[in-house]
């Protein structure tokens, strides 16, 4: 190769060089563009998430409603992204109480927009007609569920849940589960599910929604949780929470007060969850008879 | 020799000057043409892919490898006009199916992606229409996909 030759691959190198630069400036502008844009969107998306989440919040129900009633009462609800589709409810009837803890399909915006929606029916439901039979009020929202949202064969808005009724008056606790999960703590430690449905509400809008009784005793305490409590992923190898973990833990700790469980129960969520991601909205109630 | 996919194949030498190399095998209808100098000036770089045009003429070449290992120097002007002049004439003569092997260094790869991108701005995205250019880390690969075939 003569010297030209070495001449032209300089010359060459340089143009590559003040070519790659330029590009390479370009793309970095156009990166910082995107950042800025996506920071922009995030902010907004993270603004209208909070603002949701007051108006989320502004509908869930005083919880000294129900210790009018009961000895002690308590919930706690973790929205995964800030509103889900996890919500509680609670309605003073004049001659008792009914209360109720939903799961909707879903999580996030679509979630929380079913679970207001379904504390709106319920509200409707229980500001028209007094209700004193959980199951009629199960069926009447899965009604009104599926003819709101279902209005062609595919079925888009279902919850899972629990529906109690009490009333001073006899002792007894009415209540009637779709998928519900709810255990009763007796003054044994004994830790034991509550019968429930199979079918959810909003699925088909003919189902028939049973009614149990429950005498209840003076101690006993009830925990209505979603499944997102039992279905969180964590641990050492990372699985899942477990009903059964979830038995134990309410059986060793049956005979503390309703705000110490509720602490036990969220900070053994915390420590199980650890670095993971919350897998879905997570929801509880404990009631202290 | 290691029993290569490629060496299971006779690779004729078809052109050889000091800067190039240009191999051929028939049954695989593929073509390679291997750089052997870091830096090809732009008539020499004309010179090597226009035989390959008149290569074409009388041969099948359906796969075509053009091997950078060797180039340590991308010139912006030749690979415009081998972008845009020499490709797609030769995807009117049926050959559309090009592979690349670029040398084992992340600038290089980098002032190709900022040569493309110039290109295509200057040409447009469509340049390229019915081209298929895969990049490779070997001859063996390409013709390890063309066996499969």
């Amino acid at each position: 190769m003569d010297i030209s030759y070495y001449k032209e691959q300089l010359e060459a190198k340089e143009d590559m060089l003040a070519r790659t630069t330029e590009f390479l400036g370009q793309m970095q502008n156009t990166l910082t563009e995107k950042n800025r844009h996506l920071s922009e969107m995030q902010e907004r998306i993270s603004d209208s998430i909070n603002f949701a989440k007051m108006i989320q919040t502004s509908l869930l129900p005083d919880i000294e409603i129900l210790k009018i009633f009961f000895k002690d009462a308590d919930y706690k609800i973790l929205q995964q992204i800030g509103i889900g589709g996890d919500t509680i409810f609670i309605k003073n009837t004049g001659s008792g109480i009914v209360f109720c803890l939903l799961d909707a399909t879903g999580h996030g915006i679509p979630g929380a927009m079913l679970s207001i929606s379904g504390s709106l029916i319920l509200n409707d439901i229980t500001t028209s007609i007094e209700i004193d039979n959980p199951a009629v009020l199960l069926k009447l929202l899965n009604y009104r569920l599926h003819k709101t949202f279902n209005k062609n064969r595919y079925s888009i808005a279902h919850f899972e849940g629990t529906a109690f009724y009490y009333s001073s008056k006899n002792n007894m606790l009415h209540y009637s589960s779709a998928k519900g999960k709810v255990f009763l703590l007796n003054s044994k430690g004994e830790v034991i599910s509550l019968g429930k449905n199979i079918a959810s509400i909003g699925e088909n809008p003919n189902t028939q929604f049973e009614r149990f009784g429950l005498p209840i005793q003076k101690g006993e305490k009830i925990l209505l949780f979603s499944d997102g409590l039992t279905d969180q992923f964590g641990g050492e190898y990372n699985k899942r929470f477990t009903v059964l973990r979830l038995k134990q833990l309410l059986s060793k700790h049956f005979d503390k007060s309703v705000s110490e469980l509720k602490e036990i129960i969220y900070q053994a969520h915390i420590e199980w969850k650890g670095n993971n991601e919350q897998t879905d909205d997570i929801s509880f109630k404990l009631i202290e008879f | 020799m290691t029993n290569t996919p490629q060496n299971q194949y006779e690779f004729r030498v078809i052109f050889n000057d000091e800067y190039s190399t240009i191999t051929y095998n028939e049954q695989l209808s593929i073509a390679v043409c291997k750089a052997d100098v870091e830096y090809i000036p732009i008539n020499e770089f004309k010179r090597i892919f226009l035989f390959v045009s008149e290569f074409i003429e009388t041969s099948n070449i359906h796969h075509f490898v053009f091997d950078k290992k060797a180039l340590r120097t991308f010139h912006q002007p030749s690979m415009e006009w081998y972008f845009a002049i020499w490709k797609p004439s030769l995807r009117a003569k049926g050959l559309v199916n090009h592979y690349k092997i670029l040398p084992d260094v992340a600038w290089f790869a980098k002032a190709v992606e900022a040569g493309r991108y110039e290109i295509f701005q200057k040409y447009g995205q469509d340049i390229l229409e019915g081209i298929t250019i895969t990049y490779v880390k070997s001859v063996e690969e390409v013709v390890e996909k063309l066996e499969k075939r």
